[in-house]
């Protein structure tokens, strides 16, 4: 009896042992501004100001799309430019909200949703209260990632 | 022989308990001293056999049969968790990076009803 109960307990403490890292690592502290590549700076450096704000998970994150924006187009970089600073200024909850609607408005067939632009401002014209209307019903908040 | 009476007879003869004499008692006795020795042996040689598979290697009573498939399962859990984390991370990264070049301004997706407007009219 005693024996088992000590092969359990052994076996649990290696099991925490192997899996600790994964799960108690304790985060990283994100790259500061100077530990960025010179090309990552010329690319973020909308974020310059606000960058040791940003919690680390969001700063290796912005790396990512750094690392993307070379083989955007022209317009796609610009856009990125001028967007970046509100983005990063969200909360994470309303970007995981834009993430969920990008998501459920690009399965819509392009042949049936038509050219978005002109789409979002007939939507823009439209009187508040028939904007309004169209939003779903308030749901519970989801606790955010 | 009513049943009450035939209960009362074994109780009886439980109570005094199974007296054997001479050559039953005797044979018995062998037998199971015959027995107790065999499991002795027994015993011993499982003994011997399981401290050759451990070996010295284990910690304390701990046999690397079991040290070695739990710390295996240990790491393979670490490293699909991780790995996990880098594709989940990843996939916002992608998403991210579309959203930011979209043709739409981010307003559009921060709006509660532009999503659904645009699929009630897009069923039209």
């Amino acid at each position: 009896m005693a024996e088992k109960t000590r092969l359990l307990l052994a076996a649990a403490a290696f099991a925490l042992l192997a899996a600790g890292p994964a799960l108690a690592a304790p985060p990283k502290p994100g790259p500061a501004w100077a530990e960025l590549s010179a090309e990552h700076q010329t690319v973020l450096a909308p974020l310059k100001d606000s960058w040791e704000q940003i919690v680390p998970e969001r700063r290796r994150n912005w790396i990512g799309v750094a690392k993307r924006y070379p083989k955007m187009t022209s317009i796609g970089q610009k856009r990125v430019q001028t967007r970046m600073q509100r983005w990063a200024a969200l909360t994470p909850e309303q970007r995981k909200q834009a993430r969920e609607n990008y998501r459920r408005i690009s399965k819509v067939p392009p042949e049936k949703r038509g050219d978005l632009k002109e789409k979002w401002s007939e939507y823009q014209s439209l009187p508040p209260q028939e904007r309004q209307n169209a939003a779903p019903p308030k749901k519970k908040p989801v606790p955010a990632k | 022989m009513n049943e009450l009476h035939f209960a009362h007879r074994i109780r009886q003869l439980l109570n005094q308990g199974a007296r054997l004499q001479g050559p039953v008692a005797e044979r018995l006795r062998a037998a199971r001293e015959l027995a107790l020795e065999r499991r002795r042996g027994e015993a011993a040689a499982g003994t011997v056999l399981a401290g050759n598979v451990a070996g010295r290697s284990g910690f304390g009573s701990l046999s690397l049969r079991v040290i070695v498939p739990l710390v295996a399962l240990g790491v393979a859990f670490a490293v699909t968790y991780n790995w996990e984390q880098k594709q989940r991370a990843k996939e916002v990264e992608e998403l991210d990076a579309l959203l930011l070049t979209s043709d739409l301004p981010i307003d559009a997706y921060l709006d509660r009803g532009f999503e659904a407007w645009l699929k009630k009219r897009a069923s039209f």
